[in-house]
Formats: C-alpha cells, sequence, structure tokens
C-alpha cells in the first residue's frame, strides 16, 4: 500500500511539473514583449524606461527562459504568483477572494446532479433494456448535446422574464446590506437557483450513465445471484449489494468531474455574471492580466490533479485489487 | 476477416437502429447546407441575364468568407433568386429585431440582418471548425498513440505522462487562453481545439495498437524486415483505425459546441461572420423579447452535436461484434 501511494506521489509531482512548464512555455509562446506582461500593452511603451528596466531586472526577464522559469516556479510552489496588472494587487488573494463563490454555486450543483443522477442511474441498471429505461438513456444522452449556454438562455427567458419569478443574474439583491441573516441566505439561494441548474443538468448525464455502469457491472457478479438465490428483495439487492460496490469505481468521478465544473463555472459565471473564479479567468483573458491567468491556470490544474491523486488512494484504500494488479504488471 | 467486409458489417449493424440512420442523414442534410450556404442564402441572384450575357453573381461567393461584397444592380431581363434572398451581413435597419415573419422566415437579428440567412452562413463555420479540429486531433493523437502502443517502454511512458497533464487542465480555461491570447479566428480555434483534445484519440490508438501489434500479421511484416515507419502506417494504423474513428464522431460534437461556446463568449469566430454561438451573443442583450434569437440558433446547435454524438454511439456499438444478432 505504501509504495503504490508513494509511486503515485511521484507520478503526481512529476505531472505538476509538466503542468507548470506547459503554462510558462504556452504564456510565452504568445507573441510580445514579457514587459507587457507585467505592465500591460499600453505601459510597454508609455512608461519611462527606467521603470521598464526595473521591472525586467525584478522580474528576471533579461535572463534566459529557464532561469526565468526556475524563478517562476519558485513562487508558483509557494502560491506566488505575483500581482495582478489590473489593481496590483496579489493573484492568490485575487484567486481566494473569488473561490468561495464558485465553490458554493458547484457544491450545490454536484450535490443535485448526484442525488438526482445515483438512483436514476441504478433504476436503469436494474430495468436495463426495457422500453422506458431505453427511452431515458437517449434522453440522457441527449443532455450531453445541449450547449449549456442556450440552456442558460433559455432558463433566463422563462423563468427570470416570462414568469418573473427568480432573478435574471447576478449573486445578490440590491438591497442585500439591509437584510436579515435569514433573509441573505434565501437571497443567495434565490439567485443560486438557474446557474446551478444549468451547471447540474450536464452533471446529472454523467452521474446517471456512470452509476448506471458500475452497477451494471456489479449485478453480473455471483454474489448478486447468490443473493437473489436467498430470497433478498429487489430493491435490497439493489441498494445494498449492488449499490454499495458500485461505490468503489464512482469514487473516480471526483477527479474526471472536476475540470468539468470548473470549464462549466467560465459559461454559467459569465452569463449570470456570477462573481467566482470563472469570471476571474474571463476577465483576466481580456485585459491580457498575464499573472492571474497563469496563476489561475496553474492552481485549476493543481486542484484536478490533487481530486484525481485523490480518487485513486481512495480507490486503492477501498478495493485491494487495484494495488495487487498494480505490482503485477 | 478482411478489412472491407469489417466496414460492410459494421455499417448493416449500423443501419439497423433507425434513430441512428435518421442522425446521419441528419448531419449530411448540415453539411450540405454548409457547403451550398452562399447558394441557398444570397440576396444576389443565383442566375441572371444582362445585357452582357448570362451569369451567376452568387456563385461568385463561394469562396469569400464574408460575401457581401455587392456590386450595384444591372438591368437584367431574366433573374433567378437564392431561396433566401438575403445575405448574412445585409444590415436593414427599419427591419430590426422583428419576429418570425413572412419576409424573414425566422425574424432578424439587432441589424434587420435576416436570420435565417446567418443561420446557414454558421453552420459553414460549425461544420469547417467541427472537422478540421477533429483533423488535427485525429492526426496528432493517432501519432502519439502509435508510437506509445507500438514502441512501448520509454516512449508509452512519456506519451502517457503527457496526457495526464494535458488532462489536468480545465479544457476551457486552455482554449480560451490560446484562443484569445493569440488572436481569436477561426484558424487559431480549430488549432486550439485541435491541440488540447487529441487524448482521447491518442489513448484509443494506443490500446488498439498494443493489442494488433502481436498478431500474426504484424510480426511477420516484422520479420520480413519492414522498417518500423512502414509496419506502423501500412501495417497496423489502418487497423486500429476503426475504434479512433468512433472517437473522432465525438470530437467532431464536441468541437462544434466548444466553438459555439467560444463564439459566445466573444472570443470565437469575429463578427460580422455569422456563427451560432455570436447569435446566441446577440440574443443574451435582446433576451427580454427575442425569442426567436435564442430558439433557433440553440437548436441549429443542439440537434447537430446530438447528430454527431448519435452517429458515435451507434458507430461503436455496431464496430462490437458481440452485438451481432
Amino acid at each position: 500500500m505504501t509504495s503504490y501511494v508513494l509511486r503515485r506521489l511521484l507520478f503526481a509531482a512529476l505531472t505538476f511539473f509538466g503542468i507548470t512548464v506547459a503554462t510558462f512555455v504556452l504564456i510565452h509562446s504568445v507573441p510580445g514583449d514579457p514587459v507587457s506582461f507585467f505592465v500591460g500593452r499600453a505601459g510597454a511603451y508609455t512608461l519611462p524606461k527606467e521603470v521598464i528596466d526595473a521591472i525586467r531586472a525584478q522580474y528576471h526577464l533579461d535572463e534566459p527562459l529557464p532561469v526565468q522559469y526556475l524563478y517562476w516556479l519558485r513562487g508558483a510552489v509557494t502560491l506566488d504568483f505575483g500581482e495582478s496588472i489590473i489593481d496590483r494587487r496579489d493573484v492568490t488573494t485575487r484567486i481566494a477572494e473569488k473561490l468561495p463563490n464558485t465553490l458554493q454555486l458547484n457544491t450545490v450543483a454536484f450535490l443535485i446532479a448526484a442525488i438526482v443522477g445515483i438512483p436514476i442511474g441504478l433504476w436503469s441498471a436494474a430495468r436495463s433494456g426495457r422500453l422506458a429505461e431505453r427511452a431515458s438513456a437517449v434522453g440522457f444522452f441527449l443532455l450531453y448535446s445541449l450547449p449549456s449556454f442556450w440552456v442558460a438562455l433559455l432558463l433566463m427567458q422563462l423563468f427570470a422574464i416570462r414568469f418573473d419569478i427568480l432573478p435574471l443574474f447576478g449573486m445578490a439583491s440590491d438591497d442585500y446590506a439591509d437584510m436579515s441573516t435569514g433573509a441573505r441566505v434565501a437571497d443567495r439561494l434565490r439567485h443560486m437557483i438557474l446557474p446551478a441548474l444549468t451547471l447540474t443538468y450536464g452533471q446529472l448525464a454523467i452521474f446517471a450513465r456512470f452509476s448506471k455502469s458500475a452497477v451494471t457491472e456489479v449485478i453480473r457478479q455471483d454474489f448478486i445471484t447468490a443473493a437473489r438465490a436467498k430470497g433478498a428483495g429487489e430493491m435490497a439487492v439493489m441498494w445494498r449489494h449492488a449499490f454499495r460496490n458500485a461505490l468503489i469505481p464512482m469514487i473516480t468521478l471526483l477527479g474526471i468531474t472536476i475540470p468539468y465544473l470548473i470549464s462549466g463555472s467560465v459559461i454559467v459565471e459569465q452569463i449570470f455574471q456570477w462573481d467566482g473564479i470563472g469570471l476571474l479567468y474571463m476577465q483576466a483573458i481580456l485585459s491580457r492580466d498575464y499573472p492571474t491567468i497563469m496563476g489561475l491556470t496553474v492552481i485549476t490544474a493543481v486542484v484536478t490533479l490533487l481530486a484525481s491523486l485523490l480518487a485513486d488512494i481512495l480507490y486503492a484504500v477501498a478495493d485491494p485489487r487495484v494495488r495487487v494488479g498494480e505490482r503485477a504488471q | 476477416m478482411n478489412e472491407e467486409s469489417l466496414w460492410r458489417v459494421t455499417w448493416r449493424r449500423f443501419r439497423r437502429s433507425k434513430l441512428a440512420t435518421f442522425a446521419l442523414w441528419y448531419v449530411a442534410f448540415m453539411g450540405v447546407i454548409a457547403l451550398l450556404a452562399p447558394l441557398l442564402a444570397n440576396r444576389k441572384p443565383l442566375l441572371e441575364r444582362t445585357a452582357s450575357g448570362w451569369s451567376s453573381p452568387a456563385l461568385e461567393d463561394f469562396w469569400i468568407a464574408d460575401p457581401d461584397l455587392d456590386k450595384p444592380a444591372r438591368a437584367a431581363s431574366y433573374v433567378l433568386r437564392a431561396p433566401i434572398p438575403f445575405s448574412p451581413n445585409t444590415i436593414d435597419l427599419p427591419q430590426r429585431l422583428t419576429g418570425p415573419a413572412n419576409g424573414h422566415l425566422l425574424g432578424t437579428d439587432d441589424l434587420g440582418r435576416d436570420l435565417l440567412a446567418r443561420m446557414i452562413h454558421g453552420a459553414r463555420v460549425s461544420l469547417t471548425v467541427g472537422f478540421f479540429a477533429t483533423l488535427i486531433a485525429l492526426v496528432v493523437g493517432s501519432l502519439f498513440g502509435a508510437i506509445a502502443g507500438y514502441y512501448g517502454g520509454f516512449a508509452d511512458w512519456i506519451v502517457s505522462r503527457t496526457i495526464e497533464v494535458v488532462l489536468c487542465f480545465p479544457f476551457l480555461f486552455l482554449v480560451l487562453g490560446i484562443v484569445a491570447l493569440f488572436k481569436p479566428s477561426i484558424y487559431t480555434i480549430m488549432i486550439a481545439l485541435g491541440l488540447t483534445s487529441w487524448t482521447s484519440e491518442a489513448r484509443y490508438m494506443r490500446g488498439e495498437l498494443l493489442r494488433i501489434r502481436e498478431i500474426e500479421f504484424a510480426q511477420a511484416a516484422r520479420a520480413s524486415g519492414a522498417r518500423d515507419a512502414r509496419i506502423i502506417f501500412r501495417h497496423l494504423l489502418p487497423n486500429a483505425l476503426a475504434p479512433v474513428l468512433v472517437s473522432a464522431s465525438f470530437g467532431v460534437a464536441w468541437a462544434i459546441l466548444t466553438e459555439s461556446a467560444l463564439s459566445f463568449l466573444g472570443l470565437g469566430v469575429q463578427l460580422p461572420t455569422a456563427s451560432w454561438g455570436s447569435i446566441l451573443s446577440t440574443a443574451h442583450e435582446h433576451i427580454d423579447y427575442a425569442w426567436w434569437l435564442v430558439l433557433f440558433p440553440g437548436l441549429a446547435i443542439f440537434t447537430t452535436v446530438a447528430a454527431f454524438n448519435i452517429v458515435g454511439e451507434r458507430f461503436r456499438d455496431a464496430l462490437d461484434p458481440r452485438n451481432d444478432a
């Protein structure tokens, strides 16, 4: 077990190295004077020469690229990505401010998707091949193809304009500051409904499909036949025997869904003006705020890396065959 | 089993699904619309007879990205109009934001441009991006996958680690970053999508090559002294193609979806070129009443993406010999 975890950790360290190299190379292959990465494109022309030279020295821009990379990497491992060119504030602080908003929205979406999607997956596995199941499978399959920004626009048009029962965008009403705590929570939840729904439906399809295939894999095995033979009811077989064992492969969903959630956040936060890291990334991209772009890219990639590392380790803890099988290879 | 029979058997199994066959026809239909867009929606006549003889002004727009460079109208004795007599960029301010009606079948946008004409030309953008982005992914992915699967060992290790790194990035961050920082254009989008989505093709190719490189015909090729490149390209790649093509079919769907998202965010194909995503971005500004601007382009994206996904799914099932009833 220890050697398995150690090997996974070593791979993760290598992947982290790859993430930072890829980010650095990508950003530095953008045409333009790197000084503009730190002072903006206008600043590179208008600032006095002494200031430009000071910036070159401060960020080691006169050194060869590999040396620049090492300086940057030294900052990155301590979560120091420099300061934003927009407001001169620390990039990590700016990200930390916005992260809770994104987490709130994504946690709600993730929970709804799991609570609704997993039972549907179980039901589909039990009813596999029947007409209703096949129809619902096609339906879920179609959910994958729905563009989230279109769904968002339709929801807005229906609930915020036609029926006028939910806010069109934003995270809080204008009088948020004067509200009591309870009213604030209710207000935040009201603003969360449409963006969360937009984030949820794609996740729902992933959960339903993944749990269906995990359960289908399990119910082919002998101990399910044994459970049926001893006279256990169908509900008991599905929940107690099949579902519990299907949970193990579903651990991997943790690592799979996070990059999708973050990607989805960019679109949803932009449409609903939800003040999270997706919106921050769009703003950084549009104003060519390189320190923020690099910081956000590395941090989100590392979050994904950690989630899949955690999933791998949990999987190995829950299912010894994994670590044994790995050694046998 | 020779190669030809595999494709024929697969096609026979494929056709057994009515939904998938319909989806395939729909894809072909969209392809024809994209190909013939300048002849379907154009304010210039398809055919006209003037003092200087017969000519086809609409045909001149065929290869031009922005087909709205107009010539002064000439006196014509015979005129054959396009089915939709509007060009995608014909601005008509008095007609702005009118709903579906007889003149403009699907209504107009905020500059009075015909929605249907813009959607027909938008199909060109979507399908071109979808096709070429997937082609790039297919070439890059197959190459990396083939090297990893054929040589194994260190080459395989490097490719697998590279895939892991690419998969860690939220794909939209990567694509948005590349497109915005370099230069938003249809070519940047194709390259950015191609370079970020080759991983699944590479995985399938790697798996297939690991499997078939040990089969007798591959070993026979090796024993006959063929060079590695020849073995890979002549003998192994053609036999490993089917599962990779399945993944490419999903890839087209994904690329169309992502292109429309980029255009919606304003970082895709740049105005005035019509794209389904950019029409929806206009719709966002007029969401309080212009429902037709939301509904129709969204339906176009959804149905096209769904069709490619259904075809891919059925293609995968059809390749599986266990599904042969």
